[in-house]
């Protein structure tokens, strides 16, 4: 049995290079739970794979912690419910 | 179709913008949704227009009245189209660079135009379309109030719109004659920008000028501005207006006799309401408060947990106060809060405030009656400005300043002025407070000889001993 997985849409805020997408990539990815982030730079957005208890303020937490970017939650969505 | 925002904001004035550009830094996609014209009431119809239109009264008005002897009176003349067409270059310049250029520069900030209506908790129609918001802040402003007075309703009347550049209500003509209704700082600053350009001008006022400020600073200005020749009623109430777009007569009580006013326009300056009618708040479920102005906790989110007001809808709450910058620091707070998690709340204790008559007047803190009603252990000084070199250098020993200081540690609480320079500075009492300044840093600091700013210094020894004795620089 494969555990569900969610998928976390994020506006991402503080970007302005290809430089900035690695790092709240590395960030968003250093969360427990976390397997995969997709940050993009032109939308200013990202979607992470995660578990869902995965909480928001976790994302937040680590990418804030690097004094320069944002995220916030704007929805999530079950794998299933592609 | 629906359009999808991060944050929906009702308003485009310097709340809105403040919270625009905040969001937006953070991430967000942000709609701004204007009726009228974007920029809001400050540079479209407050302070930028006014203060444009008081400098240049100042100019007319000071080279018919030289101060010095030895200075003789000349006469420049008022071509008031022409005055007015600069103000609105003016103003539209620096709307053009300060509101719409910023706004064009930045990513996922989109300007909607027309009139926006809740039609739910999270949705807006916006003459017939539908947009949808996770986070809204209500940032709508306000507009001059209009009293109810018999007749007021039949009869043509400005408020303070007049000074708007690009609608039908602006004022095109100088009044030959002109009745200003109320007494609060749009009213005084209307007022003598009027007269010294020209006009007869009358104030008809409930109560005192400046209610709600130290008494002292409106009755300098009373006797300041009846020496300038406008005329000033007090305790007046209006009981009647009648009149055409040629003249217009007012029926008023004052506290002696019953008289008939006549002038040629009236100006209606009897305060503010917030903009929260007429969209849709009930359909949201956002409070009021008995004013009208929206519920806000300290966080300035409203009685919605994901609406959030700031600037002139929320009135007095918290501190604020209807005033360009405290919107803008608001809306910064509510862009943190609502996409930082940031939780920070509006400070309003040092918050100063000018008033651009002549003489100007400026406060900072709390006033006596605050301090008393507060129960607070403080005393104050009252020092006239006569005492302060520069003043007496420059012809100009009229005002005073008011400072109240704690008798527990002597910080101080509030500086009140009236006079030369006073809105200029305030500031140094503003950031003294912000770094909770006592007595003696007032009168520790050296301030430049001879300047304004030694108002404080001399205002601050004042709690010590008798000013009038000082030597030169105040020590």
């Amino acid at each position: 049995m494969t555990e569900p997985i969610t998928y976390i849409d994020l506006g991402v805020g503080g970007m302005t290079c290809d430089d900035c997408v690695v790092h709240v990539t590395q960030a968003l990815e250093s969360v427990p739970g976390v397997q995969h982030a997709t940050v993009d730079l032109a939308s200013r957005s990202a979607v992470v794979t995660a578990s869902p208890d995965v909480p928001a303020a976790a994302l937040a937490a680590v990418v804030r912690a690097t004094g320069q970017y944002n995220v916030f939650e704007r929805g999530r969505r079950l794998a299933s419910d592609d | 179709m629906i359009d999808r925002f991060d944050l929906l904001i009702l308003g485009s004035g310097s709340t809105a913008f403040a919270a625009a550009i905040g969001a937006s830094e953070l991430g967000a996609r942000v709609a701004m949704v204007e009726r009228r014209t974007l920029g809001g009431t400050c540079v479209n119809r407050g302070c930028l227009p006014s203060k444009n239109l008081i400098e240049a009264a100042r100019i007319v008005w000071e080279a018919s009245h030289p101060r010095y002897d030895g200075l003789g009176s000349a006469h420049v003349s008022v071509d008031f189209e022409a005055l007015i067409a600069q103000k609105d270059a003016v103003v539209r310049d620096y709307r053009a660079r300060k509101y719409a250029s910023v706004a064009d520069g930045m990513t996922d900030l989109h300007i909607l135009e027309g009139d926006a209506s809740f039609v739910g908790p999270r949705t807006i129609s916006l003459d017939g379309r539908t947009v949808e918001a996770d986070r809204i802040l209500i940032a709508t402003g306000s507009r001059p109030t209009i009293p109810t007075i018999p007749g007021l309703d039949t009869v043509p009347y400005l408020t303070s719109d007049l000074l708007d550049a690009d609608e039908a209500v602006r004022l095109r003509e100088l009044p030959e004659s002109l009745i200003v209704l109320g007494g609060g700082y749009i009213a005084v600053e209307l007022a003598q920008m009027f007269a010294r350009l020209g006009s007869q001008v009358t104030i008809v006022a409930r109560s005192e000028l400046l209610r709600g400020y130290e008494p002292e600073l409106g009755r300098t200005l009373t006797e300041s501005f009846r020496s300038e020749g406008i005329e000033i009623l007090t305790a007046t109430r209006v009981e009647r207006v009648s009149g055409d777009g040629r003249r217009v007569a007012l029926a008023v009580e004052t506290p002696t006799a019953g008289r008939i006013l006549r002038a040629e326009r009236l100006l209606v300056a009897t305060g503010r309401t917030p903009n929260t009618d007429g969209i849709g708040l009930e359909l949201a479920g956002v409070a009021l408060d008995p004013d009208g102005y929206v519920v806000v906790n300290g966080e300035l989110r409203t009685s919605q947990s994901h609406i959030w007001a700031a600037g002139d809808v929320i009135g007095r709450q918290h501190g604020s106060q209807m005033a360009t910058p405290v919107g803008a620091r608001q809306g910064r707070i509510v862009a943190e809060n609502a996409f930082k998690d940031a939780r920070r709340t509006f400070d309003g204790s040092v918050v100063p405030r000018a008033i651009f008559t002549d003489p100007p007047i400026a406060v900072v803190g709390l006033t006596e009656a605050e301090v008393k009603a507060g129960h607070l252990p403080a005393v104050s000084a009252t020092t006239p400005l006569k005492y302060v070199p520069r003043a007496g250098a420059i012809h100009r020993p009229e005002g005073l300043v008011k400072m109240m200081a704690s008798t527990i540690d002597e910080r101080i609480l509030g500086v009140h002025m009236i006079g030369e320079s006073a809105a200029e500075v305030i500031h140094e009492a503003a950031m003294a407070m912000h770094f909770k300044a006592t007595i003696d840093d007032f009168i520790d600091l050296i301030h430049v000889y001879p300047t304004m700013s030694e108002a404080l210094k001399i205002g601050a020894q004042a709690f010590r001993k008798d000013v009038s004795k000082l030597s030169c620089c105040a020590e």
